[in-house]
């Protein structure tokens, strides 16, 4: 399934959804055909038809029976035929083909084809001299090497964080209990088969899609599958046409937190919904990340250049009167003397750098190259559930006292609290914790309250854990208040009740307390708690109820009333035996106590980073599948719906007309859902992206995540998503980086990911934002520093064809430039730090910022190239002059040179030189080209710590830069003075003066480029900038 | 050209490449205006010619620093090299005897590099030195002793070798004459307390009873003293490089005889192992019968 070939109409039309057919026939090709209709198929909502179904037909189709259960024949026979109940493991890479990968893959090609060059270079001199040089074989030899280790350099870094990876993985097998032949059995969860009967109970992970036939009080936990952070009930009936959303349906992986179930098996393995996803996750192409981009259109700058300086010089060369032969190895000489052997490994280790670097603050790389993709993100589609939220109901608000008070959500108990002393709130908390199922699991008493696990429905607990925090231990309170008898919640009731004996020894009275859903609540009461004292409950009482109920509702939050009574003691007298099931005591005329509401609050940090985001020109989409008001809520308590930024439905509310009347262009924001998505066609869906800056989408499936990121991507964004479900995982592999949580996570989602937060802290995120955005701007400037020195490289070899003087610069001290002194300098630019706040930019333009561009070229080749070639020269130049070889003798002098039968060659004195003498002067000249590159290069990595600053406003706090310097120098010194590098490398020692002959030159290289940033500093956007600044 | 909106194929990026070329809309050639070339350009010449003269300038100033009569440094030519002649395009002399066309390069040769030899010419331009003792011409302080003159090799002192009683320098009769001569060194003294270096020559290894009887020409195959030390082209114009010639007497027909000679002096080191002609030289000789 391509999306960049392939014309778009009737893709739309396949999203939408479920039940309907594929209608249009669209065969243009038949071959792809197979592979395309699948990943349509997968992309199509859940197939799924049996929760429309009563028991009986279910039993019929997958010929089971409702009370025994499969046969054990018939389960083989299923099993045999369905295959066992796993998710077929993604096709992993082999691991050879990985290495080949690191091998071949993109910067890498450009060294073949050099290395491929020379040795066909070294064969045609091979065929064609007697005694051929060895300097293109040493060089093919060289350049293979360079990246087979390079490459098994990046292999085995990203073999490290796969390993990592790995360690995510929890193999313990799952067990099952079904029921077949009328017998409970429990069996290894691959085991189980389509018509299964099966029973789960909380705590249970469900083994495979099931319909529920029968339930007591369970609950699933299906935040992984859609993202809704509250556990939903499951009952036998069907509740919602969409699979996903009806009661009678438990999906494969989900949890069950608590009750029991039964249901029959519709679906296991691969054909479950989870299955679906995890097949569609793996079966997508994912697009080349934007950093091989960029190196992809480096290497087509890079190769350009060379076949150009190649063919002109071919072409000069047949003029000049040499050989074809000749000319065709010159030419290759050219073409591989443009390529700049030690970036491949530069890059890499800057990548490497900064993936370590994030590592440490927990963004874990799995993939070297997407380092940078963060940098160039413009858009973060971020789920909600678990990223931007705790994942973890807490109580936000309550309403006592005719009044909402606000509780403190934070993480670390930091926030703000509330007053405490009202004895309305001793009321409230006594009903809370009392009529409340909850308890905290044993041997917890170390960690944190908000820390410890807890036994029960999230909302209980969230209740559990405000009122230990806010008035201690819950458990003395229920053991100085027995329970008596207990009503648990039920979806007709409503609501939950407990009697309890009080405190009070001398009370002989009983309490009751009550707590559910609040409108029902209040019908059941007939005064209400103010400032502990019981009032009758009027009408303005009743509103001021409504009005709190709306607030806290239209925040997102789930509501919950509580109300108590003391029973009187004349009609239940100690020891009355109240009856549960055939209410024999008041459940009316209560006192109403108050109102606590709950919500998965965002996570501390989330509203600061999503702030940064901002601020650096990045687009925060949240996509949840979650409830829009809830969604809604959360999206403006952590900025991505920002403060006075309104939806469409906000200002129609505002102004009170009909929602059909807004211009929609007025609203920023908006807040989409998954259903009106569905008929959305991709024109519409354009349309929202583009003109909304701040979007959030709810109840949306995971197909329909998939669609939002695609979308984006089509208006030209990058990408990136960022989710811990299972629910994530398909947009989670489309982006262009995917983000999965390390700790929250599902396997599903960290293998499609790019990118592991192993904090789950959405706040690193922007750290990798930095990190990506800084590693782009240092990657600029290393090339622009590697680059350069390819101009002094070159020109040596363009004038020793033309002009014919002897060689003045050599293969060897080319490599020993590009993989010996330059390496360290070029690697310690990405520890520069960054010219100005790259947080307060935009993202950059994939289209127009490119990593390198011809402005970038023009300095390092056109400008900064030159001055250094002409400081090599230089130095060339005086060593042959003060050996007694002036320029003027030079020009032409190659042949009689470069003949090893001359041993009486004349210099400019009359002085007679032998073959070898001569040659060590020339060897000398190789060394001193090569110093004077180094010296050259000193300047030049000063000028390339910065792009638009001066160094003196950057200053040289990069340590690494300054070791660089040192150890170039060094490494420079040692080559020309180590005895035995005559013979090694035919390097020879220097006179002191000799090292200073590039001085004026490197001092020019520094002088030149502090005016050019100065001139482009003093005009933004003028002609300099426009010509120079890369 | 005109449908820039419209989804990429292969004709529209063919338009896209011919736009870049030449954009009629814009009046762009290869993404620049005409004006935007010609400032870059500009930019460019200006850059260049400024570079080129800060180059000449450093040159020119590098130039001013060199002596005018002796380079900076001659460490490299402590040895000094050693040549023969004749010399073909390899250090090889094989020839037939009977066949006169073989050794006609070679006699040619020697003819044109002994012409200035001549000791009509010799005598006319240059002075008869007193042998076995260098001829030292200083320069007192500032005040350059120039030009300076040079001793006379006399063409005849090569006797049997100098072509003169044998036009084919023995070549006809299987006797080759081999000049050898001692690269020119400046300020060089090749000998001490009066002794001259002079030349042996040997076979190489396994050769040497092929070799024959050899003849040294000056006597004793010496470069005397008086033609040292060596002033420079520019001081000494008329300088006349000393030469030794050997003479094979009876070397083996029809067989490969390598021959090394080195010079034997006092005060020269040994050159190193590496290079093959610092104070010796080889050469392959080859004389065929038929």
């Amino acid at each position: 399934w391509n999306t960049e070939s392939k014309p778009n109409y009737g893709r739309s039309d396949s999203y939408r959804v479920a039940t309907t057919q594929d209608k249009d026939d669209r065969s243009p090709k038949k071959k792809k055909g197979a592979a395309t209709k699948d990943m349509d198929d997968l992309k199509k909502e859940v197939p799924i038809t049996e929760h429309k179904m009563s028991v009986e037909e279910v039993c019929r189709k997958f010929q089971t029976d409702i009370v025994q259960g499969l046969t054990n024949a018939k389960a083989a026979e299923f099993l045999i035929r369905d295959g066992p109940n796993a998710l077929t493991p993604p096709p992993t890479t082999p691991e050879w083909v990985k290495f080949c990968r690191q091998l071949f893959g993109g910067f890498s090609i450009l060294l073949w084809t050099g290395a491929i060059l020379c040795f066909l270079a070294y064969a045609i001199q091979a065929a064609t001299e007697e005694d051929p040089a060895g300097d293109n074989l040493y060089l093919g030899i060289v350049l293979t090497a360079v990246v087979v280790i390079t490459g098994c350099f990046s292999y085995f870094q990203e073999a490290k964080s796969s390993k990592i990876m790995e360690s995510f993985k929890n193999m313990v097998p799952q067990q099952a209990l079904v029921i077949r032949e009328g017998e409970k059995v429990q069996i290894n969860a691959e085991e189980v088969v389509a018509g299964d009967l099966i029973e789960v109970k909380g705590g249970d992970r469900i083994p495979a899609d099931i319909r529920v036939v029968s339930a007591h009080g369970c609950k699933v936990d299906n935040s992984s599958l859609t993202g809704e952070s509250e556990p939903q009930s499951r009952s036998p009936d069907c509740t919602h046409d969409n699979p996903l959303e009806t009661r009678n349906v438990a999906f494969f992986s989900t949890n069950c937190v608590e009750g029991t179930a039964r249901g029959i098996v519709i679906c296991t393995g691969d054909r479950t919904v989870m299955g679906r996803i995890a097949t569609l996750t793996s079966g997508l192409e994912t697009g080349k990340t934007p950093i091989a981009k960029e190196i992809e259109h480096f290497i087509h700058i890079i190769t350009g250049v060379a076949v150009f300086l190649g063919v002109t010089f071919f072409i000069l060369a047949i003029i000049l009167g040499y050989s074809w032969l000749e000319a065709v190895i010159f030419l290759i000489g050219i073409i591989v003397a443009n390529v700049p052997e030690g970036l491949l490994a530069t890059v890499t280790v800057c990548l490497t750098l900064t993936a370590k670097r994030m590592a440490k603050k927990n963004c874990l790389v799995k993939n070297l190259e997407a380092v940078e993709t963060l940098g160039s993100t413009s858009t973060i589609c971020s789920d909600k559930t678990g990223t931007l939220t705790q994942n973890r109901m807490t109580v936000a608000h309550m309403w006592f006292d005719n009044q909402i008070h606000e509780a403190d959500t934070t993480e670390d108990q930091s926030g703000a609290s509330f007053d405490k002393s009202s004895v309305t709130w001793i009321g409230l908390a006594r009903v809370a914790g009392l009529c409340n199922r909850a308890q905290f699991k044993a041997g917890q008493d170390s960690l944190p309250i908000l820390k410890r696990d807890v036994a029960g429905d999230a909302s209980e607990s969230a209740l559990l854990k405000c009122i230990e925090l806010s008035c201690g231990s819950v458990r003395a309170m229920r053991d100085r208040n027995k329970k008596v008898a207990e009503i648990p919640f039920n979806s007709t009731n409503k609501y939950q009740l407990s009697v309890h004996e009080t405190e009070d020894p001398n009370d002989n009275r009983y309490l009751l307390v009550m707590k559910g859903a609040p409108e029902r609540i209040l019908d059941r009461c007939s005064t209400i708690l103010l400032q502990g004292k019981e009032q009758p409950m009027d009408e303005e009482m009743k509103e001021a109820f409504q009005n709190a109920y709306m607030e806290l509702g239209g925040l997102g939050e789930r509501v919950l009333g509580f109300c108590h009574v003391m029973l009187p003691e004349d009609q239940y007298p100690k020891g009355f035996a109240f009856d549960t099931d055939d209410v024999n005591f008041q459940t009316d005329n209560l006192c109403f106590v108050g109102l606590m509401s709950m919500i998965d609050p965002p996570r501390a940090a989330v509203p600061d980073a999503v702030g940064k985001c901002r601020s650096a020109g990045i687009k925060v989409i949240m996509v949840t599948g979650d409830h829009p008001i809830t969604a809604k809520a959360i999206a403006k308590g952590v900025g991505i719906i920002s403060e006075g930024n309104e939806t469409v439905e906000d200002i129609a509310a505002r102004l009170n007309i009909p929602v059909s009347q807004v211009n929609p262009r007025d609203a920023k924001a908006c807040v989409i859902h998954g259903t009106d998505l569905k008929d959305l066609s991709q024109d519409q869906m354009d349309d929202i992206l583009r003109n909304h800056t701040e979007i959030v989408f709810a109840r949306t499936s995971p197909q329909q995540k998939l669609i939002i990121v695609e979308g984006c991507q089509r208006l030209g964004a990058i990408v990136a998503v960022t989710g811990d479900g299972v629910n994530d995982s398909p947009a989670l592999k489309k982006a262009d980086i995917g983000v999965a949580m390390g700790i929250s996570g599902s396997d599903v989602s960290k293998q499609a990911a790019d990118m592991i937060l192993l904090d789950d802290n959405f706040a690193s995120i922007v750290t990798g934002v930095e990190e990506g955005r800084l590693i782009f701007d240092n990657l600029k400037k290393s090339i622009a520093y590697t680059l350069t020195s390819n101009i002094p490289e070159i020109t040596p070899f363009l004038l020793f064809i033309i002009v014919n003087i002897p060689l003045p610069l050599g293969t060897i001290t080319i490599l020993c430039i590009d993989l010996g002194t330059d390496m360290v300098p070029a690697i310690s630019l990405a520890y520069e730090a960054a010219e100005s706040d790259i947080m307060k930019r935009q993202p950059r333009n994939p289209f127009r910022d490119k990593l390198v561009n011809e402005r970038l070229i023009s300095i390092a080749y056109g400008q900064i190239g030159m001055i250094q070639a002409l400081g090599g020269f230089f130095a060339y130049f005086v060593i042959l002059a003060e050996n007694g070889f002036l320029p003027s003798i030079l020009v032409g002098i190659r042949l009689n040179w470069d003949d090893r039968s001359v041993n009486d060659l004349e210099d400019s004195y009359g002085q007679q030189w032998t073959y070898e003498q001569r040659k060590i002067v020339e060897f000398t000249c190789h060394t001193a080209f090569f110093v004077s590159i180094v010296v050259v290069q000193w300047a030049d990595v000063i000028i390339c710590k910065t792009r638009r600053n001066s160094v003196f406003q950057q200053g040289m706090r990069n340590k690494i830069l300054i070791f660089g310097l040192f150890e170039e120098t060094a490494l420079a010194a040692f080559l020309s003075y180590c005895p035995g590098m005559d013979v090694a490398l035919r390097m020879y020692p220097l006179k002191p003066t000799w090292w200073f002959c590039a001085f004026p030159y490197s001092f020019l290289i520094f002088v030149y480029d502090e005016v050019r940033k100065l001139l482009l500093r003093r005009n933004p956007g003028g002609w300099v900038e426009r010509e120079t600044y890369y | 050209c005109l449908s820039v909106s419209s989804p990429r194929s292969a004709g529209s990026i063919h338009c896209e490449w011919r736009e870049f070329f030449w954009n009629p809309r814009t009046h762009e050639l290869m993404g620049r205006t005409a004006t935007s070339w010609g400032l870059i350009l500009l930019f460019y010449l200006v850059f260049y010619l400024f570079l080129a003269g800060m180059f000449v300038l450093t040159m020119y100033i590098m130039l001013l620093t060199l002596d005018d009569y002796k380079p900076t440094w001659q460490d490299r030519l402590t040895t000094p090299g050693m040549m023969i002649r004749p010399k073909g395009d390899q250090l090889e002399i094989s020839f037939s005897v009977s066949n006169t066309e073989s050794w006609d390069g070679f006699v040619q040769n020697l003819n044109n590099f002994l012409s200035p030899y001549n000791d009509s010419y010799q005598v006319q331009t240059n002075d008869n030195c007193p042998p076995d003792q260098y001829f030292i011409q200083e320069d007192s302080g500032e005040v350059r002793n120039n030009p300076k003159r040079s001793c006379q090799f006399n063409r005849t002192m090569l006797e049997e070798c100098s072509g003169v009683s044998d036009r084919f320098y023995g070549y006809s009769r299987g006797e080759p004459c081999i000049l050898i001569k001692l690269n020119r060194v400046i300020g060089m003294l090749p000998g001490k307390d009066g002794q001259s270096p002079y030349v042996t020559c040997g076979a190489k290894r396994e050769d040497s009873d092929k070799i024959g009887r050899l003849a040294y020409y000056p006597p004793n195959g010496t470069f005397n003293l008086m033609y040292y030390p060596y002033y420079g082209k520019k001081a000494q114009v008329n300088y006349t490089q000393p030469l030794v010639a050997v003479k094979f007497l009876n070397a083996s027909v029809n067989t490969d005889i390598y021959v090394e000679c080195k010079i034997n002096s006092n005060t020269l080191a040994d050159g190193n192992e590496r290079d093959k002609f610092a104070g010796r030289v080889s050469f392959k000789l080859r004389i065929n019968d038929k």
